[in-house]
């Protein structure tokens, strides 16, 4: 491998933090001209997973632009430590804020917070915590938002309803969000809900862009119309971003909806050694 | 493009069916038959149709039986966009 190969490559360590180890990702600038600093933060449950693939992509390809991109999985996701039933909106906000500071030590320029769906609410949160009087402001890139921790949690309880309907039937069981108000957890797709945090999804809501001072503000959407538009929630939302002073750069491009979509890669030789293996078993 | 070929283009994007959702019509059998329906599948089916028609659902409406079939799906797009006209 060639040097300059080697240090194009991602660094893969653990953050130390006060409630267990963070796995981060953190993608040097490359080049001569280092743009700034981008600190990502990922979408919830298996929508993580879902988009691992186009957003590594896309942060490799901020790094070799010149930008310095950390990657956090936060408390009980991904490789992090703890389990999913013991997040809450608070220690993940408390994450963000740690992986700030050690992007702050380790890049340096402008500053973006990108967030990709319910992270898009943390990152611009994450950006009310930060900004002090007289300081640079802070850049928002937004990947397909969502409107509101409320929806966000509406659409991932339905996920529990959707899996009962492929069962023989209704089980009879109450609604989601009544367990959840009985104070107890419930499972869903494989993700253990504690009632903290959905009580702080549901409450967690985009901060009012004129709290914020002004910076920067990219927000894209996916679409797979064949003339590409941005969502009517997007549009109210937007014009509130400009009115406060924002910067405001807005588009849907052409694309799946790869965050709740499960990757269409095939392996046929694989299924053909299987097949081989199971039809054609070796003489003894 | 009528409506229910509207909704089988929202199927086949969520599901990445690769156009094979050209070849479906109101009596192709969904849930249990095909298998890329998931429950994260179905959930990216209901967005996918709440976002392209503009059209919010209620918890009450959504249940196995609605995907039963591409019709069973067609019609609670359809009923969605009456009330919402009303």
């Amino acid at each position: 491998m060639s040097p300059r190969a080697r240090a194009a490559l991602p660094q893969a360590f653990f953050l130390a933090t006060d409630t267990g180890q963070r796995f981060c990702l953190f993608h040097p600038p490359q080049g001569a001209t280092p743009l700034g600093r981008v600190l990502y933060l990922h979408p919830f449950a298996e929508e993580l997973n879902s988009t691992r693939r186009v957003v590594a992509g896309q942060a490799r390809a901020l790094a070799q632009a010149g930008y310095g991109v950390l990657q956090i999985d936060l408390l009980g996701c991904g490789d992090s430590a703890g389990d999913f039933a013991d997040a809450t909106w608070a220690a993940w906000l408390h994450d963000a804020q740690q992986a700030h500071r050690w992007l702050d030590d380790h890049a340096s320029g402008p500053l973006w917070l990108w967030g990709m769906r319910s992270g898009a609410l943390l990152a611009a949160q994450l950006a009310a915590l930060l900004q002090a009087p007289g300081t640079a402001p802070i850049h928002l890139l937004l990947w397909q938002p969502v409107a509101s921790g409320q929806q966000m949690l509406q659409q991932f309880l339905r996920l529990r309803a959707a899996s009962q309907w492929l069962g023989a039937g209704s089980t009879g069981e109450p609604p989601p969000s009544q367990t959840l108000a009985q104070g107890l957890a419930i499972d869903i797709a494989g993700y253990t809900l504690s009632p903290l945090l959905a009580q702080g999804l549901a409450e967690a809501h985009m901060p009012a862009p004129g709290s914020l001072q002004p910076g920067r503000l990219v927000w894209l959407e996916t679409s797979s119309a064949q003339t590409p538009s941005l969502s009517p929630a997007a549009g109210r939302q937007l014009s509130a971003w400009h009115a406060a002073g924002w910067q405001v750069q807005a588009q849907a491009v052409e694309g799946p909806p790869f965050w709740q979509t499960v990757g269409t890669d095939e392996a046929p030789a694989l299924v053909q050694a299987t097949l081989t293996a199971l039809t054609h078993p070796p003489q003894a | 493009m009528n409506l229910t070929e509207q909704v089988l283009h929202v199927l086949d994007n969520a599901l990445s069916l690769q156009g094979r959702a050209a070849s479906f019509d109101r009596d192709t059998p969904l849930l249990g038959s095909l298998p890329e329906l998931d429950s994260m599948a179905v959930l990216a089916v209901i967005t996918g149709l709440e976002n392209h028609f503009a059209i919010t659902f209620s918890d009450d409406e959504l249940h196995g039986a609605v995907f039963a079939t591409v019709g069973s799906l067609c019609d609670l797009v359809e009923q969605s966009l009456a009330r919402q006209a009303t």
